[in-house]
């Protein structure tokens, strides 16, 4: 009783205090078309007028009537919507009543050639605002170098007659502006005629108020076609570039830099670069410059099937495409290099093209000393070598690739890659040999002094052809490559072999070598693959391949004693040979992928037959033949299991290495007169059984990572050097197949983060047991080398202004020779390096990076301690900073010695060799696109 | 608030509506996505490096990916096609993140299965309509005539455009947006980062689709928890130099 009489008081308030005007209200009408027929299901939507924000919406009964209820009183916007119809915008402005009827609405119907040809056809959106229509103008096809008069033909609802008379939905348009403002007078032609139908981006097709209801302002009610013509934004189409100059103490200097125009089909670049710090060729990022949208092409691979141990170049100056070495600097010798090229790139959806041409030279000064000790059975020797280098060579590269889709089941990649090369060296060695029970008597001493002179060229071309068949999964691939290589070189080679040991009557024996030598060598290729996949189900694929190369190597080698009588051919180790290599490789597997289960299995046979013939020269009555023929049977399977942050892979597989040509070539290489090498053209392809597994956890949420690696590699005619060392300490190594080594690798990752964005530890243990055999002296050894690395390091990322990243690297060698266990030996390598980053006030940042290196190999007290420390000052400034002045010191304490220590085989060495130590530099940087601080050392990998 | 009044509206208003085609049916979206231009974003690379990745992807673009819509008036269910995503040559697959949206107009709820940042999350909670304004613009979709609608994901801070059809009057739409006069036949987020466009729209009854399910573990959150997730994991990638979307869905 009591709530009742409250809610009567309640309402009674209410009504009393809202009696005037309540808050909500109720808005209906009803939707009908031009000739007055009802609409029903028509979509009614309420908006706000301010900002278009849906309030409410609804739709027509089946009388075409609507009604909102219970809405705010406020102003409106009506919008009806209805297929075929052109949306309706109605204000409504509620007045004083409860109820706002709006009555009747018509709605128009869309141009029926409007609705079919831009909506449906075209795909375009189509704008409608107000009594505007506008068409995206992309969407209508005009051949290049077409006028808007041309697309403006091409519209639905506009005719152009042959004065260039422009009418819209049959009236005539009196205006046309560009981007709203008139184009040069008030003829309407006049736009239309001279803009070019590509630089619009928009046609706006409207009503406007007459010239003379503007100039009166009374709407006289009378309307005038009018079109405007919007322009793009930006024809995508700019240039950048990058200049980068410093000069040093010491004479240091660098320059490089680059320059690019594009627009949206085509991308044009220079690019240059000149220093004396030991930068030989491009960083990834001037690499990507220069090539643009061609820098990779992941499947210009023509050799199909699975993988044999071909070898794949990307990068290094050997390669035969642009050279890329990271830009980082050669620790070996001083070199002078100047580098420079230009590049075209074409790309449309149908055809890619690209070409380039690439110069570089280098020229090096190497200073080395070596510490070599040699084991032999129950003996060894040390022996120093003092070598100075000088070096030049320069290359000339070019290249161009081009890429058609025929159509959208065939694709054709034709690839063109060309060098020519030229270069010399001239070499100076200065050796002493020891022996004895501390290797303490110097027993010989070779000097030697060479000079070569180099010329070559290499063309490598390839076409692949790639068709899918319309069966899904079904595939056909073909390719056929052709590759030269033709290289002339001629050397002279000066040395004194001193025996002090082996006495005549004149004091101890001398052993002068004097010869010339001319080499030129030819060699040519010719591969063709084929590849067929074919679907068995959803999920199983059958491929098939078959490999076929042929290849001609002919080496013409002459060798002169030079002597007081001139020149007379050395018989012996002159050389003329060719050899002729088939190759034949047919395989078939099977591949099942489902359910993140990714499993294949497939068997090749290859046949390899190398016929060669040799002789002291081409005219030789006896030639000795190379006949062999050569099978086997490669199996190859590989198992990849995808869960939830988490994953599982695992492979067999048998590696094919086919042997070095230098090392297949009867030819006996005296430059070094004490250590001699030899070809062995009977050499077979080795075969390496190789078993590896993985496991990686990735936790996005908590960024903790786990991976686990292991991989263990059996050789079957693995190739090794076998060793004869004679009484005179002279070393003669010849390439022979041996079967039984073995490699077992591991790896441990591990990286979690201490704290969120601010500390994150990366771990990494890593060892490889290898066991290699050869023959010393006859005598089979077995060296055992174990190699042990714990890597750590921290990323300290606290704030914006501070970054440090600490590390830790530690390496344990263990090497055991059973030739000779008394020589076995362990060494060490320690790294403990640092990279700090401070931003200062006033854009001025500073970079620390500190390496400090140990050597030590405690059998032979050996110990070095290198510490290299690189400073940094830079500033950026101007607008966007596009510029940087820099101020580097390198090596500030002067240390840096370019240390390596190595023991294999049956040896073990330090080499230290005088390279780049400290110097400052004075750098100013200017970027187009501007430049930035590295705070951070997060490499982005896009 | 919208949903209820839109429901009291037709109820009310309409009564029983004259077209007795029943609004239920599946449709297949093809959702591609432009990582170069996510990738752009990041405020933390350079322009030089933005660019530099510009100029060396331009010639790639990535495959949809397959997602399907099953609808009627009051409910809707949006899933991958399939659990595994395969290549196109069919021979690599791996699956696919759970992501099962499930919408109920008439009781304003919804029941997401999303599985993200090495997790699985069961979002049960009520509905909130996305704020959309409406432009004036046609396109069309699939064979349907759709008009341009706008709204903003406060929380990624995308600009959403939504593409609904005159002619399907159901609130339904693909990924987390629903809510306008008509079905969302393509869905665009920041001018291209993703595009979610109907290549197939079947009528029929899907009933069977709508009330299967299936039994998926996680961790029970509330939307708000949700929203709190993304935004912490947005803000900590980005503080340390890493784009978050390589781990949550664009």
């Amino acid at each position: 009783m009591r709530k009742l009489f409250l809610l009567l008081l309640l309402t009674v308030c209410c009504q009393a205090a809202f009696a005037q005007q309540s808050n909500r209200i109720t808005i209906r009408g009803s939707i009908t078309d031009t000739s007055k027929a009802i609409m029903p299901g028509a979509t009614v939507m309420l908006l706000t007028p301010k900002d278009s924000a849906l309030v409410n919406f609804g739709r027509t009964n089946d009388k075409g009537a609507f009604e909102f209820r219970n809405v705010k009183r406020a102003p409106y916007i009506l919008k009806v919507s209805y297929v075929g119809f052109l949306p309706l915008q109605v204000e409504v402005n509620p007045d004083n009543s409860e109820v706002t009827d709006l009555g009747a609405l018509p709605i128009k119907p869309i141009q029926k050639e409007l609705l079919e040809v831009v909506i449906k056809a075209a795909k375009a959106p189509l704008s409608i605002r107000g009594d505007t229509i506008e068409y995206n103008a992309a969407s209508f096809k005009v051949p290049p170098g077409s006028t808007v008069e041309e697309l403006l033909r091409k519209l639905p609802g506009m005719q152009v007659d042959q004065e260039g008379n422009i009418k819209a939905q049959g009236e005539n348009v009196t205006k046309v502006t560009v981007d709203g403002k008139t184009f040069f007078g008030s003829d309407p032609k006049l736009a239309t005629k001279n803009l070019p139908a590509d630089a619009i981006s928009k046609v706006q097709v409207f009503n406007d108020k007459t010239e003379a209801a503007k100039t009166t302002g009374i709407d006289d009610g009378k309307r005038e076609k009018a079109v405007n013509l919007e322009l793009k934004e930006s024809h995508r189409k700019g240039g950048f570039g990058k200049v980068t100059a410093g000069v040093g103490t010491k004479d240091r200097f660098q320059l490089r830099g680059n320059y690019n125009r594009f627009n949206t089909k085509e991308q044009m670049s220079v690019i240059g670069l000149g220093n004396n710090i030991n930068q030989t060729g491009l960083s990834f990022d001037d690499y990507q410059d220069f090539r643009g949208s061609q820098s990779f092409n992941w499947e210009d691979q023509g050799d199909f099937g699975f993988y044999s141990g071909g070898v794949y170049f990307f990068g290094g100056d050997d390669g035969i495409g642009v050279p890329i070495t990271g830009g980082g600097s050669n620790s070996r010798g001083f070199s002078r290099n100047y580098a420079g090229g230009a590049n075209y790139n074409y790309d449309t959806k149908k055809t890619k093209l690209s070409s380039n041409y690439f110069y570089n030279q280098s020229g090096l000064t190497l200073n080395s000393d070596l510490e070599k000790e040699t084991f032999l059975p129950n003996s060894s020797f040390l022996n120093t070598d003092h070598k100075s280098q000088g070096s030049l060579t320069r290359n000339h590269r070019g290249s161009a690739r081009f890429e058609q889709k025929i159509d959208s089941l065939n694709t054709l990649v034709i690839i063109g890659n060309l060098r020519a090369n030229n270069g010399n060296t001239a070499l100076f060695s200065d050796q002493n040999f020891f022996e004895g029970p501390n290797q303490e008597t110097r027993t010989s001493q070779t000097n030697f002094a060479n000079y070569n002179q180099f010329n070559g060229f290499q063309l490598a071309t390839t076409a692949i052809y790639r068709h899918t068949f319309r069966k899904k999964g079904r595939n056909f691939a073909a390719s056929l490559a052709y590759n030269v290589n033709d290289t002339d070189g001629s050397a002279q080679q000066r040395s004194t072999n001193t025996y002090f040991n082996d006495t005549t009557a004149t004091g101890p024996s001398v052993f002068r070598i004097n010869q010339d030598n001319v080499t030129s060598s030819l060699r040519t290729e010719i591969k063709s693959s084929l590849d067929y996949t074919e679907p068995l189900s959803k999920t199983t694929f059958w491929e098939t391949f078959y490999n076929f190369s042929l290849r001609n190597d002919k080496v013409d080698r002459d060798v002169f004693n030079v002597g007081d009588q001139g020149s007379v051919r050395n018989e012996t180790l002159s050389r003329y040979y060719t050899n002729d290599f088939t190759y034949n490789r047919i395989g078939s597997l099977i591949r099942y992928s489902d359910k993140g289960f990714n499993v294949s299995g497939g068997l090749a046979g290859m046949w390899f037959h190398q016929a060669g013939q040799f002789a002291s020269n081409q005219g030789s009555p006896n030639f000795t033949k190379v006949d062999r023929n050569y099978f086997s049977v490669v199996p190859n399977i590989s198992v990849n299991y995808n869960k939830k942050n988490k994953r599982f892979n695992a492979g067999y597989n048998v590696n094919v290495n086919q042997p070095q040509t230098s090392d297949l070539q009867p030819v006996v290489d005296n430059s070094n007169p004490r250590f001699i090498r030899e070809g062995n053209p009977n050499l077979l392809p080795s075969l390496t059984h190789r078993v590896s597994g993985g496991f990686g956890v990735f936790n996005p949420g908590s960024f903790v990572n786990v991976f686990v690696n292991v991989n263990y590699g059996y050789n079957i005619n693995q190739i090794v050097y076998n060793q004869t060392v004679n009484e005179l300490l002279v070393t003669t190594t010849r390439p022979e197949n041996i079967s039984g080594g073995t490699s077992k690798g591991g790896s441990v990752y591990f990286s979690f983060p201490i704290k969120k964005t601010k500390a994150v530890l990366n771990t990494n243990f890593y060892t490889n047991l290898n066991k290699f055999p050869t023959f010393i002296n006859g005598i089979p050894n077995q060296t055992n080398n174990n190699n042990y690395n714990a890597y750590m390091s921290l990323d300290l990322t606290p704030s914006e202004k501070f970054t440090f990243y600490p590390t830790f690297n530690f390496s344990i060698t263990d090497t055991k020779y059973s030739v000779n266990t008394a020589q076995n030996l362990t060494i060490y390598n320690y790294n403990y390096g640092g990279n700090m980053n401070v931003q200062l006030p006033k854009g001025i940042f500073f970079n620390g990076r500190m390496s400090y290196q140990i050597y030590k190999n405690p059998k032979f007290d050996f110990r070095q301690e290198l510490p290299i420390l690189n400073l940094a000052v830079y500033k950026l400034f101007l607008k966007d900073n596009k510029a940087e002045v820099r101020l580097t010191a390198y090596d500030v304490f002067n240390k840096n010695r370019g240390i390596t220590q190595q023991a294999y085989q049956n040896y073990v060495q330090t080499e230290r060799v005088q390279t780049l130590a400290r110097y400052f530099m004075l750098s100013f940087s200017y970027n187009l696109r501007g430049l930035k601080s590295q705070m951070r050392q997060n490499n982005y990998i896009y | 608030m919208i949903m209820k009044k839109l429901l009291i509206l037709l109820l009310v208003t309409i009564g029983a509506p004259s077209m007795a085609q029943k609004m239920e049916g599946v449709v297949t979206y093809d959702r591609t996505q432009d990582y170069v231009k996510i990738m752009s974003r990041m405020t933390f690379l350079s322009l030089d490096q933005k660019e530099r990745m510009k100029a060396t992807n331009k010639n790639y673009s990535s495959r949809p990916t397959q997602m399907v819509l099953y609808f009627n008036e009051d409910q809707s269910l949006y899933t991958n096609e399939s659990e595994y995503w395969r290549s196109e040559n069919g021979q690599w697959s791996y699956r696919n993140s759970d992501y099962i949206i499930r919408r109920d107009f008439k009781q304003e709820t919804k029941s997401d299965v999303i599985e993200m940042l090495g997790r699985t999350y069961l979002i049960d909670d009520s509905l909130k309509t996305p704020q959309w304004k409406i432009l004036n613009q046609l396109k069309d979709i699939a064979g349907h005539i759709c008009m341009k609608a706008e709204t903003e994901d406060p929380i990624k801070q995308q600009k959403v455009v939504a593409w609904f059809a005159q002619d399907i009057p159901v609130s339904a739409g693909p990924e987390q947006y629903f809510g306008l006069p008509g079905l969302i036949l393509e869905l665009d987020l920041n001018d291209g980062d993703a595009v979610i466009t109907a290549s197939k729209i079947e009528m029929r009854d899907v009933s069977k689709e709508l009330t299967a399910t299936k039994k998926i573990k996680g961790k029970k959150i509330k939307t708000a928890d949700y929203d709190k997730l993304i935004k912490d994991h947005i803000q900590t990638s980005t503080k340390a130099q890493e784009n978050p979307y390589w781990t949550i869905r664009y």
